[in-house]
This record gives C-alpha cells, sequence and structure tokens, in this order.
C-alpha cells in the first residue's frame, strides 16, 4: 500500500501543553491540612458573642435560624418559616411561635452543644419530609 | 479492617480509627469515650443504634459525625 507525505505541521497548543507537563515531571507534593472546626461552623453559621445565626441545611431545603445561648451553656434554637411536612408533624407541638413566623423548638433533651442541636433539627426536618 | 475518621460536631476534633468486622457503634463510642453521643453519617441520616455494626454501615475512609443526644419533644407553655 502507498503512502504520501503531506508534509508536517505543529502539534495543537494543547498537545504541546501536555506534552510539557510531562517532560517538566510532577509537583512535589503538598500536605493539605484537615479543617478541625464545629459543625456550625463548617454549616455556615456566624457567631457574635452568644448568639448564631445560620441555616438548618437538609436535602429538602435550607431554613434560617438563629440560636441563642445563656450563660451556662444551654442553647435556645429558632427557627424561621419551617416547612409544612414540619407543620404535620407529630413534633409541630414543640415548635413554640415567637411572632412573625419564627418559632423556638423545644428541646425534652437538650444538646450538649449548638452543633449536636443543629444536626438534631436538621434531622428532624428530614424526617419529617420522609414520614 | 476499614479507616474511618469520626468528627466531634461540638469541637470539630477528629478522631481516626480503625475497625474490624463486627465493630458496633456502641463499641466505637466507647473506645472513643464518647459515651453520650451518637454516631451518624450526618443529620440527614439516622443514626446508628449501639448494637449496629457499624463496620457494615460505612464505607473505607469515611468521615462519620458523633453528636450528642438531643430530642425535640415536650411542649413549653410560653
Amino acid at each position: 500500500m502507498g503512502m504520501r507525505n503531506l508534509g508536517t505541521r505543529p502539534a495543537p497548543a494543547s498537545v504541546r501543553a501536555f506534552i510539557m507537563r510531562v517532560a517538566r515531571g510532577h509537583a512535589p507534593l503538598v500536605a493539605v491540612l484537615r479543617r478541625e472546626i464545629p459543625y456550625w461552623q463548617e454549616r455556615g453559621w456566624r457567631r457574635a458573642k452568644n448568639r448564631y445565626a445560620g441555616s438548618y441545611q437538609t436535602r429538602y431545603g435550607a431554613f434560617e435560624g438563629w440560636i441563642e445561648e445563656d450563660a451556662f451553656g444551654r442553647a435556645k434554637f429558632y427557627v424561621y418559616n419551617p416547612p409544612q411536612a414540619v407543620r404535620h408533624d407529630a413534633h409541630w407541638a414543640c415548635f413554640t411561635p415567637r411572632g412573625s413566623d419564627w418559632f423556638m423548638v423545644h428541646m425534652g433533651k437538650r444538646p450538649n452543644d449548638v452543633s449536636s442541636g443543629i444536626m438534631t433539627i436538621e434531622r428532624l426536618i428530614t424526617e419529617a419530609h420522609e414520614r | 479492617m476499614k479507616k474511618l475518621s469520626v468528627v466531634v460536631a461540638g469541637s470539630g476534633q477528629i478522631r481516626d480509627v480503625e475497625i474490624e468486622p463486627g465493630t458496633t457503634a456502641g463499641d466505637l463510642l466507647q473506645q472513643l469515650n464518647l459515651s453520650d453521643y451518637l454516631l451518624s453519617r450526618g443529620p440527614n441520616e439516622p443514626f446508628f443504634a449501639a448494637s449496629e455494626s457499624a463496620y457494615d454501615k460505612v464505607r473505607d475512609g469515611e468521615k462519620i459525625f458523633a453528636s450528642t443526644k438531643a430530642e425535640v419533644g415536650d411542649v413549653v407553655w410560653a
């Protein structure tokens, strides 16, 4: 079978860049440290003195909230405009209206820290949607 | 053996552990000295029961959470 030489042309820029990368070798490994931060911080809550503001985040949506911690570290949890699923759930009786569609969530057993409380409310919202 | 990282929700502290088949959530909590805590894969997932095999529930290298027991309940008449 015959072959016809059609001449030469420069390789495309992407191919040249790839060859350059291979020729240069790997960059030195960089150790990436894990962040050890409380859950409330990881989820983007902000803290100002004894108050936290942020949102309870679930696969069914994020719901605005705030938390107030007293001098003994006991926290009160509030949520704005809870979803219909929660309003029709057996736990709805534990949501006390505080005006302007804000509700305080009463904890029968208090969490030891704010992060655990946020997780509890996020779990409650999720379970209400899945019941 | 599986490796997993247990994140203590309140402090953010991460405890790396290696578990053998059959290790329960209760075993893990006891050995990590987190007896007042519950384990879960996250807030959208249910808690592991103490007698449940954590080994069967987690993937190698997975991060799971330990949070303190809390319960929404009892009406407050304000």
